[in-house]
């Protein structure tokens, strides 16, 4: 479905290595992620995943490891650098994180102001266009606290698209939700790669995964144990436990799309 | 109908004269406490190892030696270095500095409750750990930490009467020269203790107050 451009890498990402301790929860794991690229991590629950997307935007620092975003290496070291670079990569978090003091358009507007400088009129303006898109024009003055949590994680949507993101990471957008929430919140997602957006996401949703994704990558151990295409790797994956994760998964969530 | 007269003529001029006094030193020694006391807070959270080591140092000193103590410091001490303050300004440095430790402990509470995924979100979006703290962290955790806070404002406007011990002549102090000149320490001292309580109360009326105008929805379960 996607209108193929020229392939140019957006993230890059060499190496990663984070130790707790003695313990190796992300083991030089590399991936490259192209313009309009979606890339899947799927496997097990403590596997890595999230750190994994934590180190990408260095909420974790790693011990190991080099990041591009465009050719340019991200220094974690430099301030100045980092806060831009961050800018760039939008986060969406499994529990939604919205900042529970703020309105659903305070949540949106708050980094435009703050870290974008931007003016209140411009901000306000952007902030209500990326709730409307993501379907919340009724919720805006509602607190994170009088909303479902597929709306949450829609303003948290809304909240990293206003930074005009040129990747998103997605850890688990939807394991918070239950069944009926998913839907809305796949939706926004779908909406998303549709318009060309970069993305890696964290899903057990092998359905929509094997919808969207360019690419599954399957971590396990905080190893990226298998690269590939989704009906590769859902139906003829090499590594025997790639298969029988997905045969599991595919059983649980299969039918969610 | 002597006791009355009395009252009206004596006591209460006294008083009202040593109340002024006591109001001038529990609203700047309150507001300056608790802007510092924030201060230190957040540092005790956020501040590098040094400086949480210094700020902890600070309170740990400030909540350990006795009120008096540290008021005869200022008063009685400081003059050998060379410093000399006024009796009303050194109780205001005390009440300052000794209340600010209280708040921060109150503070640092709060702010350890703030879920680690609301920092995570703004560092995500690009916010530098400053305007994190200011415009993410600290509303939230001020909210959480308002009861403790009120409970030090409380409790400094009794602590203000300690300033006599310095010579500086507040509620307490007019209170004790009216009854040593008089030896009627009972009704004079009732009084004082019921202008104290007038204080607290009106106090503990205006922190509800805020409170209440601060409240937000997700924020609300302290008063279920």
């Amino acid at each position: 479905m996607k209108v193929m451009t020229e392939v140019k890498p957006v993230l890059r990402v060499e190496n990663l290595t984070k130790r707790y301790g003695s313990k190796e929860v992300v083991k030089q794991a590399s991936l490259t992620v192209n313009q309009g690229e979606i890339k899947v991590l799927i496997g097990p629950s403590g596997g890595g995943k999230s750190t994994l997307l934590q180190c990408i935007n260095f909420l974790v620092i790693p011990d190991e490891g080099r990041i591009w975003l465009e050719d340019k290496e991200i220094l974690h070291s430099q301030k100045k650098e980092l806060y831009r670079y961050r800018q760039k990569v939008g986060m969406i978090f499994q529990d939604f994180n919205l900042f529970d003091h703020l309105t659903a358009l305070r949540n949106v507007e708050i980094a435009l102001l703050k870290v974008r400088k931007m003016s209140r009129n411009d901000a306000r303006e952007r902030a209500f266009a990326e709730l409307e898109r993501v379907g919340l024009k009724e919720h805006i003055q509602k607190y994170p606290a009088q909303l479902s949590g597929g709306q949450k994680q829609r303003v948290s949507i809304a909240r990293a698209l206003a930074m005009d993101p040129k990747v998103m990471l997605l850890d688990e957008p939807t394991s918070a939700l239950d069944p009926e929430l998913i839907t809305e919140v796949l939706a926004v997602i779908r909406a998303l790669g549709a318009d060309g957006m970069t993305m890696v996401m964290a899903t057990h949703q092998i359905g929509f995964a094997s919808d969207l994704a360019d690419e599954i990558l399957f971590i396990e151990d905080g190893a990226i144990v298998e690269a590939g295409p989704p009906a590769r790797i859902l139906s003829q994956a090499e590594c025997a436990r790639t298969r029988e994760f997905c045969s599991k998964l595919t059983g649980l969530y299969g039918e969610a799309r | 109908m002597n006791e009355l007269t009395f009252i009206q003529q004596d006591v209460l001029p006294a008083l009202m004269k040593g109340l002024k006094v006591s109001m001038l030193l529990i609203l700047p020694s309150g507001l300056c406490g608790l802007v510092l006391g924030v201060l230190v807070g957040a540092l005790r959270v956020y501040g590098s190892r040094w400086v949480i080591f210094l700020t902890n140092g600070y309170v740990a000193i400030f909540r350990g030696f006795p009120l008096v103590v540290q008021l005869f410091i200022w008063y009685f001490g400081l003059p050998h270095i060379g410093i000399y303050l006024t009796p009303f300004l050194a109780s205001v440095l005390g009440f300052t500095l000794c209340s600010a430790a209280y708040h921060s402990e109150y503070v640092r509470g709060a702010f350890l409750s703030i879920k680690k995924g609301q920092r995570l979100a703004a560092q995500a979006l690009g916010f530098t750990k400053l305007e994190m703290i200011c415009t993410i962290i600290l509303p939230q955790a001020f909210r959480r930490a308002l009861p403790g806070c009120g409970n030090e404002v409380i409790y400094l406007i009794k602590y203000s009467s300690l300033a006599y011990m310095i010579t500086c002549i507040e509620l307490t102090g007019e209170g004790k020269v009216i009854a040593s000149e008089t030896f009627k320490y009972t009704e004079v001292f009732f009084i004082v203790g019921l202008i104290y309580l007038i204080l607290t109360s009106v106090a503990a009326f205006l922190l509800r107050r805020l409170e209440n105008g601060l409240r937000l929805p997700g924020f609300d379960h302290y008063n279920l």
